[in-house]
């Protein structure tokens, strides 16, 4: 579990300016402490906490932001079978699966021996884990104050796209990827950021056959 | 309202969990590097289209220089987030 612990680092240096600002946004929006910190310990999902948080604030329906914010995670789904062929998943495992565990993991399992790897990925969610509620604590006890150096929130936040460049650039000259990637550009870029990450699963999936690079 | 964070919570929990689990292999084609790049690009680039896309792209290349150099998943991305905050406060 340490290797995993040490690996989820750069996880960790992106979540934190992030769950900072999710602990902050839920104080101005008038939610308790508790809750606050229950969200990020039992939801563990970035786009979607903030989601019920802003639409709660604005008065929406708890139920009906709580499944506009599962629409969100829809793309979920895709991830866990995608580790199967390294990890078999069981429920702590399933708990920590993010957006970026997922890809991280998807990178370094297939070169771990089978024996290492639930606990290297234990250790990945349990960093991550543990940054996002450390960041949702102090942001909803009022440290946003943290982050008003100047440039050093925005710089960690950038953290999560500079991890996700490296973790894409072996997949960067697979053509399937790259139609997937476009099509979620292009429904972000409309404002539907959610349904392109979707689609864009749903495009990897329907193609059965393994992309393979041409052999010089 | 925590019935709300409840429901959400389980539906992400059994959003991961129920897919993954289970004995028979689903064919997953190429979703998971075709999740990996869309990931990549919906978290570096956001709309409108503007010149916060050249301070991206820039951070983005000295984090790929920086992993050419050091070989370090980790720096190279310590080094791409303070080039990206760099960037900012020379008015990028």
């Amino acid at each position: 579990m340490g290797e995993g612990l040490r690996a989820a680092w750069p996880i960790a240096l992106g979540y934190f300016p992030v769950a900072v600002a999710f602990g902050a946004l839920g104080a101005q929006a008038g939610l308790g402490y508790l809750w606050i910190q229950l969200t990020s310990l039992l939801v563990f999902a970035g786009a979607s906490q903030f989601a019920l948080v802003g639409l709660l604030a604005q008065g929406v329906p708890p139920l009906l932001a709580a499944s506009l914010g599962l629409l969100l995670n829809l793309r979920h789904a895709f991830y866990g079978p995608a580790l199967r062929p390294y990890l078999k998943g069981g429920p702590l495992e399933a708990f920590f699966l993010t957006d970026e565990v997922f890809a991280l993991a998807l990178r370094t399992l297939p070169g771990l021996s089978s024996e290492k790897r639930r606990g290297y990925f234990l250790g990945l969610g349990l960093g991550a884990y543990l940054s996002w509620n450390l960041g949702t604590a102090l942001g909803a006890l009022g440290a946003k104050g943290l982050l008003a150096w100047p440039r050093l929130g925005e710089a960690l936040s950038f953290a999560l796209p500079a991890l996700f460049l490296l973790l894409a650039l072996p997949h960067l000259r697979n053509p399937v990827a790259l139609l997937a990637g476009g099509v979620a550009l292009g429904f972000h870029l409309l404002g539907q950021t959610a349904w392109g990450l979707f689609l864009a699963g749903v495009v990897g999936l329907l193609w059965k056959e393994p992309w393979k690079g041409r052999k010089a | 309202m925590t019935l709300a964070l409840l429901l959400l919570a389980l539906g992400t929990f059994l959003l991961r969990f129920l897919p993954w689990r289970g004995e028979k292999s689903l064919k997953t084609g190429q979703a998971g590097p075709a999740l990996v790049v869309a990931l990549f690009l919906v978290s570096a680039f956001s709309p409108p289209p503007s010149s916060e896309w050249v301070r991206a792209a820039l951070a983005l290349l000295g984090t790929y220089l920086g992993l050419r150099l050091t070989g370090n998943l980790g720096v190279a991305v310590f080094l791409g987030a303070g080039l990206y905050g760099l960037l900012g406060a020379l008015g990028f």
